[in-house]
């Protein structure tokens, strides 16, 4: 177990915080936008959390923090004794980073999100494509992000974790919350307005439904989820730069959704917990003692290749993706009591 | 069948994920981890640091390996982005290595070097450049000389070739944080030198056409013209200088240091220098070996980046073959020895194909000599050399310290 956890700590934190932005480009989609902004929004909390813990919150060796958060800190401290040794950063500001980040995020989006979602379908992915490389471009361009180099040397709440594997205080509380969000979602009177809107946007204007309200909710529900996903990241990476969150993420996010089904928030989930370790999963397969040379060999040097073709296999053999809401219900007439879901 | 799909899956998951890490570790050779960019657009870079350091191992096993205890790389893709560099260290770890090879841009040592650090398994780094890389922490060193030692040699050199040198044109890819760095070093070199400065133009590397920055920049008449990039756009840049007219010499910068470059400007490469880490020139018992081995593996003369890979598998050999000496590997475990082998490696000086290194405290190289080559195209304007022009020995001169702000 020890073992497992050394390789794949990492890995399965990964996964969690993966799950949280294949969420986060799910509800837009669940009101009818595809919009690929999510890694935009993921850099942002990036920046946000780097720039906070390695400038801002940084007390100098001996005192302590500026008041209101030093308060925060001891509470959390003793409500929730999780950091090590003491010697870490506070889990508690990582927290206060998620919530500055995704807050953030969300006033970005509710900006760009009026005159962005008058466009549709392919218009706007294209729009949104566009504020990703634009974001890029600033954040080479700013003093305060570090240029290409980016920002480095991200303070740790657990210093002595060589595995990662102890943010999972944070990233399975916050996954399993962001599920409860959009389950509860899926069934509240807003959440049946976006999915109205998503069938027949001219049915549901008809039926009293704001478009333009519940579009940009939708956007900026999202954005919140990739901005604190992308706060908690920077310290899960131990660094940030322009090469996070970038057009390419984009394409990876919604091949999550894809894959793991567009119409229920578990196929998100699954495909983004499947796509993140299937090209670890390939690498250790390459590993098993006695395969013939030449397999180890291709599974080795190919694993990115195998992940594609598995990707494109994906898509043709289950267009709807995985996971479908009438797979769940059949699962669930065939046996009542169905254990929520294996997760992947 | 489709009910059963999901059980299936999830199981074979679980065994795929449970088998991998359970690989038995072997007493008998010792293993060194090599985690660099086999794939992605780094690829071209990481192929040649493999091919270096598997030439080290087959170098060093032949001379016996750690007295008698065979070598034995294990050697993972970090494919080119943080997360993977860091998925590549926690597998080598995990298997067991003693020291770690890599990885391959700086970018992914500032994600990964601290994940080594915190498990305490020295890191030696063979092309991480940037500033700020031994400093990581005490298990992090790298044989790659930072940029601020090796690129202004190439300004040096040209003003010894063409002394009348007063107006330089500085070009950077903004995009690139090699570049970025290496931009910094160069403009801060031709500022120190009393040259003047002309202002500075940027690009994308993926750029192609480059007239408003050089018809911002010819008006200016400069006698030098400096170029940090990569292959393709750095080449395109130097095509286009060299097609608007500009005659002056040409300095390119490390991305720029790749034969890649001869098929992007054919004739225009023609007389660009490079500074230079390493020679395959270079004349020790070591190098001539690694150079006859790279020849007749790959009917070419070994890069810079094989080179500094193979010097980074050399130092783990011989700090290994000390420390077996005065304490002996038998007697160590596994976290012992990587510590002593740490304390070790930082102690001891190398007769490496880069010429004779140490290391600094801090894990910084102490590199004494650098080159600069120039491009050399033939006649078919279609393949061409690099041509050593001048070695320059750090050691001889008083050292001019790198100050830490460069």
């Amino acid at each position: 177990m020890d073992q497992f956890i050394t390789t794949y700590g990492f890995l399965i934190i990964m996964m969690m915080l993966q799950a949280v932005l294949a969420l986060s480009l799910y509800l837009p989609l669940m009101a009818g936008q595809l919009s690929l902004a999510t890694p935009g929004f993921f850099a942002i909390g990036g920046y946000v959390a780097a720039v906070l813990s390695t400038q801002k919150f940084l007390p100098a060796p001996g005192t302590t923090f500026p008041e209101p958060l030093q308060s925060f800190v001891t509470w959390l401290a003793t409500v929730f004794p999780l950091t090590p040794t003491g010697q870490g950063f506070p889990i508690g500001l990582v927290l206060v980073e998620m919530v500055i980040g995704g807050l953030l995020c969300g006033l970005v989006a509710i900006l760009i999100g009026l005159p962005a979602l008058r466009l549709r379908g392919i218009y706007l992915a294209l729009a949104t494509i566009a504020f990703v490389e634009v974001l890029r471009v600033v954040s080479l361009n700013l003093p305060i992000t570090g240029g290409a180099i980016g920002i480095f040397g991200i303070p740790q709440p657990f210093p002595t974790d060589a595995t990662k594997f102890s943010y999972i205080v944070i990233a399975l509380p916050f996954l399993l919350l962001c599920m409860a969000y959009v389950y509860r979602l899926e069934r509240s009177r807003v959440g049946r307005a976006f999915i109205a809107l998503r069938e027949d946007e001219l049915a549901a204007t008809a039926m009293g439904i704001n478009p333009t309200y519940h579009k940009v909710l939708a956007f900026a529900m999202g954005a919140v989820m990739a901005g604190m996903a992308g706060a908690m990241t920077a310290h899960v990476l131990n660094t940030w730069n322009a090469r996070q969150g970038t057009f390419d993420a984009s394409i990876l996010i919604l091949a999550y959704v894809i894959i793991g089904g567009s119409r229920t928030f578990l196929g998100p989930v699954v495909g983004a917990l499947l796509l993140t370790a299937l090209p670890e999963v390939l690498r250790q397969v390459a590993g098993i003692d006695g395969l013939p040379d030449f397999l180890a060999a291709f599974l080795r040097d190919g694993r990115l290749v195998i992940y594609g073709f598995l990707i494109a296999f994906g898509v043709l053999s289950f267009p709807q993706g995985l996971l479908t809401p009438e797979l769940l219900k059949r699962k669930k007439k065939a046996s009542a009591p169905l254990p929520p879901t294996g997760g992947g | 069948m489709k009910k059963s799909f999901f059980a299936v899956s999830s199981v074979s998951l679980a065994l795929m994920l449970g088998v991998g890490a359970a690989i038995a570790q072997d007493a008998e050779p010792i293993r060194i981890g090599v985690a660099v960019a086999q794939t992605s657009n780094v690829a071209l870079l990481g192929q040649e640091q493999v091919i270096g350091a598997e030439i080290a191992a087959q170098y060093f096993n032949d001379l016996g390996g750690i007295n008698g205890r065979p070598i034995e790389l294990v050697i993972q893709d970090t494919a080119g982005d943080e997360a993977g560099a860091i998925n590549a260290f926690n597998t080598v770890i995990a298997e067991g290595v003693v020291g770690i090879v890599g990885p391959t841009l700086s970018q992914q040592a500032f994600a990964a070097d601290p994940i080594a650090e915190a498990a305490r398994v020295p890191v030696i780094a063979p092309s991480n450049t940037a500033r700020g890389i031994p400093e990581i922490g005490a298990y992090i060193a790298r044989v790659s000389a930072p940029v601020a030692l090796v690129a202004p040699n190439a300004v040096r050199t040209a003003l010894e070739f063409d002394p009348e040198i007063q107006r330089v044109a500085v070009f950077f890819a903004q995009n690139d944080a090699f570049a970025t760095s290496e931009t910094g070093t160069f403009q801060e070199t031709v500022t120190a030198l009393g040259l003047e400065l002309l202002p500075v133009q940027t690009f994308q590397t993926t750029d192609t056409d480059f007239t408003t920055q050089i018809t911002n920049i010819l008006p200016l008449n400069p006698d030098l013209a400096i170029v940090s990039g990569l292959a393709a756009d750095g080449g395109n840049l130097v095509r286009q200088l060299r097609e608007l007219g500009y005659e002056g010499l040409i300095v390119g910068g490390n991305g720029l240091n790749t034969a890649n470059i001869f098929p992007v400007c054919q004739a225009f490469c023609d007389g660009i220098l490079i500074a230079q880490a390493y020679s395959y020139s270079y004349e020790n018992e070591v190098n001539s070996a690694f150079r006859d081995i790279y020849f007749e593996q790959q009917g070419k003369e070994p890069p810079q980046f094989s080179g500094q890979a193979f010097a980074g598998v050399q130092v783990f050999v011989e700090a290994l073959i000390e420390l077996d000496n005065t304490v002996g590997l038998d007697t160590l475990d596994l976290a012992a020895t990587r510590d002593q082998l740490n304390t070790t490696l930082l102690g001891l000086t190398y007769d490496t194909p880069l010429g004779v290194i140490s290391f600094t405290p801090e894990g910084e190289i102490n590199q004494g000599t650098f080159y600069v080559a120039q491009i050399s195209m033939n006649e078919d304007g279609q393949t061409g050399s690099f041509v050593f022009v001048n070695t320059i020995d750090v050691t001889a001169e008083a050292t001019p310290e790198a100050t830490p702000a460069s």
